[in-house]
């Protein structure tokens, strides 16, 4: 799929520097739902997400004579919502020093536990738990969780959008999943 | 595959490999998994316990509906219409374009013809259903279930709609010329034969015509292609693009392509373009008991090509002077068409490719 995917997005976007609109409002529907989804993990103002995705589509249409070369559409449309989401908050904050609303923001992660009881047929008790691993997580280790398993972002991207090395990916990955790996360990030594 | 053998829980969770088989559950990596476990016992635990880490990664999409993004595109498109383009340069080709539109416009008003007026607008807008169905009274059904649910035309006929999808068709379906259905999605008709009322499949730009046979058609509106899948029977297809316009005007219809069984057609709508494949996996289209017979002693490598074709419905192009004097040796019962391919070749020494919907044999012949 991720070939075919690129391969597909290629020719959208030469469709979009042959000046066609359909293209653009195509590549917004095929991404609205993963951009969204990140856009709202930055702040709960569902209306400015809108708008910031409109505006990183605009800005694509602007661009799109320079566009072709972009190696993962999907990684440069999640960058450039994150970026335009954390600006717009920081404006509308007053907030100065441009480091910190790059380093420090906060990350909203909602695991659908529910989802897990109903589909997977999780014992509430371990859902419980669950969660309150979940909980204890730090924000950073939410990203990267959610970049990798919901956004399925290779390290590299992911190092990228939240400016760590890719030895950080690793490590806050690795200890994130230690802590649920000790949750289904205790279940499948009893089996 | 990786060396699985030396990943730790930890890694497996991280893999992308083993990601994408948990999470997309696609048939070739279920195989391969299975497969994979089967030669590793030891590993079963390890993989159960991977599994159940990834399962419980479980991140509720977004709440949005289609009805707000569609809100949204339409915002974005008025925004990009309203606002004048801010590189110079793009102004002055956009003229330019302009210009050439007019004088398209222009000629076509003179010439009198409707013509170029379809095609220009058929440029700009995209086929949706809305557009499809709008001037036409409709039965519709919708499948909102997540399993296919089989449909009963008037006419004898049947579908089974896929999730997702949603069929239309006339209430007078059966009193009219053509039997005439529209489809956004994927369905796979069985049309009862009919040579003096022709079955039509709508589907987006895709006319698929057929008088009696089996076969699919995927067109559903965020794709990029619309395919065409052919088990028995034959089946045309044409763009509307021909329809609408020469069709009328000369018998020699262009963008027309005929579809054999086993043979898939894919339609680029970006490019607008016709391609012609074979399935991964096509099917006899004669009884198994003909394939029975599929052991030759010394048999001539022409007529063993001849049969293939005839048993997939596929054409086999090979050069006859060159293969005259091969012969084979093989038992090609209950193998798949590939690789009774593979088996013929290797005995000769020939390769093949799949070219255009057919196989081409390449060979420098036998003594």
């Amino acid at each position: 799929m991720p070939e075919n995917d690129a391969h597909a997005d290629q020719n959208w976007l030469q469709q979009l520097q042959q000046n066609d609109e359909q293209a653009l409002a195509a590549l917004m529907k095929k991404y609205y739902i993963p951009l969204y989804s990140y856009g709202i993990r930055f702040t709960q103002d569902e209306a400015l997400v809108k708008d910031c995705i409109q505006e990183v589509f605009i800005s694509l249409w602007q661009r799109r004579d320079n566009i072709a070369t972009v190696l993962s559409l999907k990684y440069y449309l999640l960058r450039a919502v994150k970026n335009k989401v954390l600006k717009s908050l920081h404006q509308k904050a007053h907030k100065t020093a441009i480091a910190q609303w790059q380093e420090k923001y906060d990350f909203f992660q909602e695991f659908s536990v529910e989802r897990l009881i109903i589909e997977k047929q999780v014992s509430e008790e371990k859902a419980v738990a669950l969660r309150k691993i979940l909980s204890q997580l730090s924000s950073r280790q939410h990203e990267v969780i959610y970049l990798k398993f919901y956004q399925r972002l290779d390290h590299g991207q992911i190092a990228d959008l939240m400016n760590i090395s890719r030895q950080s990916v690793y490590n806050l990955l690795h200890e994130a999943l230690q802590k649920l790996r000790g949750l289904w360990q205790a279940e499948f030594l009893t089996k | 595959m990786k060396d699985f053998r030396l990943f730790d829980i930890t890694d497996l969770v991280m893999d992308e490999d083993f990601a994408r088989w948990v999470y997309e559950q696609r048939p070739e990596d279920e195989e391969a998994w299975r497969a994979w476990l089967t030669k590793n016992p030891d590993k079963h635990l390890m993989v159960a316990e991977a599994r159940s880490i990834l399962e419980s990664i479980c991140i509720a999409p977004p709440v949005i509906t289609a009805q707000e993004i569609q809100e949204e595109t339409t915002r974005l498109l008025q925004t990009i219409q309203e606002q004048p383009l801010p590189i110079p340069g793009k102004v002055a080709r956009m003229k330019a374009r302009s210009w050439y539109i007019a004088a398209a416009i222009l000629v076509a008003c003179i010439m009198g013809s409707l013509f170029f007026f379809t095609n220009l607008q058929m440029e700009k807008e995209p086929f949706t259903w809305e557009k499809m169905t709008a001037s036409r009274q409709l039965i519709e059904q919708v499948n909102t279930s997540d399993k296919p649910v089989t449909i009963a035309l008037p006419d004898g006929s049947s579908l089974a709609l896929a999730p997702g999808s949603r069929i239309g068709y006339a209430n007078h379906f059966d009193s009219s010329a053509n039997r005439d259905v529209y489809l956004s999605g994927e369905a796979f008709f069985e049309v009862t034969k009919n040579p003096d009322r022709p079955f039509r499949v709508f589907a987006n730009e895709i006319v698929t015509k057929v008088l009696g046979t089996s076969f699919t058609v995927r067109s559903f509106e965020n794709d990029t292609t619309i395919q065409v899948i052919v088990r028995t029977g034959k089946v045309t297809v044409y763009s509307q693009a021909v329809t609408n316009t020469r069709r009328s005007a000369t018998d020699h219809k262009p963008g027309e392509v005929i579809l054999t069984p086993n043979q898939q057609l894919v339609y680029e709508k970006a490019g607008h373009k016709f391609q012609k494949v074979l399935l991964d996996d096509p099917l006899l289209i004669v009884s198994r008991v003909a394939e029975q017979k599929m052991e030759y002693e010394d048999a001539s490598l022409i007529s063993v090509f001849n049969e293939l074709s005839k048993a997939y419905g596929i054409s086999i192009v090979y050069d006859s002077e060159l293969l005259e004097k091969c012969t084979v040796t093989a038992d090609l019962k209950n193998e798949t068409f590939y690789h009774k391919l593979d088996l013929i070749c290797t005995a000769v020494g020939a390769s093949y490719e799949v070219i255009d919907g057919q196989v081409v044999i390449q060979s420098n012949g036998c003594q």
